[in-house]
């Protein structure tokens, strides 16, 4: 999404509504605010991307001065709370939440916040002169948002990012929603299903798919088809022979000259003449400065068939406020044959259980998987782990089915059509012909330092690193020999 | 990120005077515990060290399974039926893997258990019931 973005959990925003909805009700003469703190993301460029509400810290009594027809203030304590907590886990400055009760419609910073902001800034950097200062002033209908970085130098935000069980894209041009433009000619049979909004908002969202095989290829043709313009795509493999029947667009030829699937499948995609651009990135996901490359993305699409990666996923997009689509097939059999064959698709965000409390990713494969490789090779040796070397179905008729339910949750992200609330998966039996919702996380743990406790959440960049070093990602890839 | 947790709890171990140690070979984390009490006969040696393989992502929740015995060795005079894995080098020592895993039904559970616990699962070898499985 073009300028910068301000992204928040989309239960925060709500709450942050809720705490402010006095202001539009009765006499409207009384303002209400809070404060928080707040990541930053910046973009593969290096350059600012987003500010990312980590934390809002919900004012306590006499924190917020506020009295009929004057300007709210902040008191000092409050103040001093939220920057302090800035400051110590290294986050990049604090944000001000206050409301303009009269604002109808559209809503501006006034004169007095105008005269207010760089005195306040002045006096944070003052006390640290790394710290930032984003402001956001309501309106019943609208919202208008804006950094300051010094006492002088102030910049608009463009957009405000709610994600939960909802993916919301506010302006904070102090408008309320415009009507999107009609979508183009190749993309107007599917206003039906998908209005012209959220087709703008696909248009200009950057998303990243990481697995460019048999589900990802999948994911990436029907994001380009569904009108997505800019999608970049993460494999660290070639084509081979053995995986020659499941990547769109892949050839023999390709096969020979051990193509990697990320630039073929730029080729194919680019080639419909649909105006999507493919960024290709040769690498995994393990590796952080390749994990890093996910900053400049808005949703993620997870078309891995392993455990480490899926986790990381999560991590970041916990720590990112990043909505993560996990895509994947699974047969399950018995001694009498198979049992189920699963087209399964789960959603990660705010305020959602991970992969792990899913049951989907287990610590034991996650374990085993995040040996080196020459460890596990010593681990099955031993001849423990043979369960943990089941290679994942790869089929393409059930990859399809997978990867449609993906792209719909998608499309139901940008304007809501499912039943709610999602489920924690979203699975597809296609031996009992049945569509499961799984109402509840079969492993959930309540102190799970990923979705639940997560000490970075919101963090962005301000956070931990979250892969690994080159050289350790590289030591952890496995080699063909490994399966 | 990653083994933080792992580095954490063998700093913490180690200032409360077990003698634990984190190696890192080949990008590999492992932990050296040294010192283990193991009844001499039928091992060779009152004590032994140990070599604990730990996974990258153990900071995401997952579990120990298995170690390494520190080469030589003997039980009861000969070799063990269950140290029977490939060797690694680690350290400058040589070390060869157990088959020493936890029960169905009884896994590492990674939200209680940690390596200090994993070290008293992994002494469990060396007493009655390591030598019991010997002769099994």
């Amino acid at each position: 999404m073009p300028g910068i973005n301000l992204r928040i959990a989309d239960r925060a925003w709500e709450r942050l509504r809720k705490h402010c909805a006095p202001s539009f009700k009765g006499r409207r003469d009384t303002e209400f605010g809070a404060i928080g703190v707040l990541g930053r993301r910046d973009g593969p460029d290096g350059k600012l991307r987003e500010l990312v509400v980590a934390e809002i810290l919900w004012p306590e009594a006499g924190d917020v001065v506020s009295r009929p027809r004057q300007a709210l203030t902040f008191s000092s304590r409050y103040m001093r709370r939220a920057h302090m907590l800035g400051r110590k886990r290294g986050l990049a400055g604090i944000i001000t939440f206050h409301t303009h009760p009269t604002a109808e419609n559209e809503v501006g910073f006034s004169i007095y916040d105008d005269g207010q902001d760089p005195l306040l800034m002045e006096n944070l950097q003052e006390l640290y002169a790394e710290t930032w200062l984003s402001s956001v002033v309501l309106g019943a209908a609208s919202q208008q948002g804006r950094l300051w970085t010094s006492p002088a130098d102030c910049t608009m935000l463009a957009s405000l990012i709610a994600v939960g069980d909802r993916l919301r894209y506010l302006p904070l041009d102090g408008k309320p929603p415009r009507p999107a433009p009609a979508p183009s000619e190749i993309f107007d049979r599917a206003l039906a299903m998908t209005g012209s909004g959220a087709l703008a908002l696909l248009a200009d969202m950057t998303i990243v798919i990481i697995g460019a095989s048999g589900t990802g290829s999948l994911v990436c043709e029907l994001l380009a088809r569904a009108g997505c313009r800019r999608i970049i795509v993460i494999d660290h493999d070639i084509v081979k022979l053995a995986n020659l029947n499941r990547i769109l667009y892949a050839t023999a030829e390709d096969a020979r000259l051990k193509r990697a699937k990320v630039d073929v499948l730029k080729r194919g995609i680019e080639g419909l003449g649909l105006g999507c651009e493919i960024i290709p990135i040769r690498g995994s996901v393990l590796d952080d400065a390749v994990l890093r490359k996910l900053n400049g993305a808005d949703l993620i699409f997870g078309c891995v068939d392993k455990d480490y990666p899926r986790m990381l996923l999560c991590k970041y997009a916990y720590q990112h406020l990043v909505p993560y689509i996990d895509v994947g097939a699974e047969i399950g059999g018995d001694k009498e044959g198979i049992v189920s064959t699963d087209a399964r698709v789960n959603y990660v965000a705010p305020g959602r259980w991970c992969l792990r409390c899913t049951g989907l990713v287990t610590p034991r494969r996650l374990a085993f998987e995040s040996l080196t490789a020459a460890e596990r090779q010593r681990k099955i040796a031993l001849g423990y782990s043979d369960d943990l070397l089941l290679k994942q179905p790869a089929v393409m008729d059930l990859n399809m089915r997978a990867a449609s339910a993906g792209v719909m949750l998608l499309r139901h992200l940008l304007q809501p059509f499912l039943l709610e609330p999602l489920p924690v998966t979203l699975a597809e039996n296609l031996v009992t012909y049945n569509m499961k919702a799984l109402p509840a996380a079969k492993a959930a743990t309540h102190s799970c330092n990923i979705c639940q406790v997560n000490s970075f959440a919101g963090f962005a960049d301000c956070g931990e690193k979250i892969g690994l070093d080159t050289d350790t990602a590289a030591a952890l890839i496995e080699t063909d020999d490994d399966r | 990120m990653q083994i933080s947790s792992a580095k954490a709890e063998v700093e913490r171990l180690a200032t409360t005077g077990v003698p634990v140690e984190l190696l890192i070979e080949g990008a590999q984390p492992y932990v050296l515990a040294r010192g283990l009490d193991t009844p001499a006969p039928p091992w060779d040696s009152a004590s032994r060290d140990i070599l604990i393989p730990v996974p990258l992502a153990y900071d995401l929740g997952t579990g120990l399974d298995g170690f390494y015995i520190a080469l030589p060795y003997r039980f009861e005079g000969g070799e063990h039926n269950r140290v029977n894995g490939q060797t690694v080098k680690v350290g400058g020592r040589e070390w060869r893997g157990v088959s020493w895993h936890y029960p169905d039904g009884k896994p590492f559970r990674p939200s209680v258990d940690n390596i200090e616990s994993h070290i008293v699962h992994c002494r469990g070898f060396f007493l009655h019931r390591g030598a019991v499985n010997a002769r099994n």
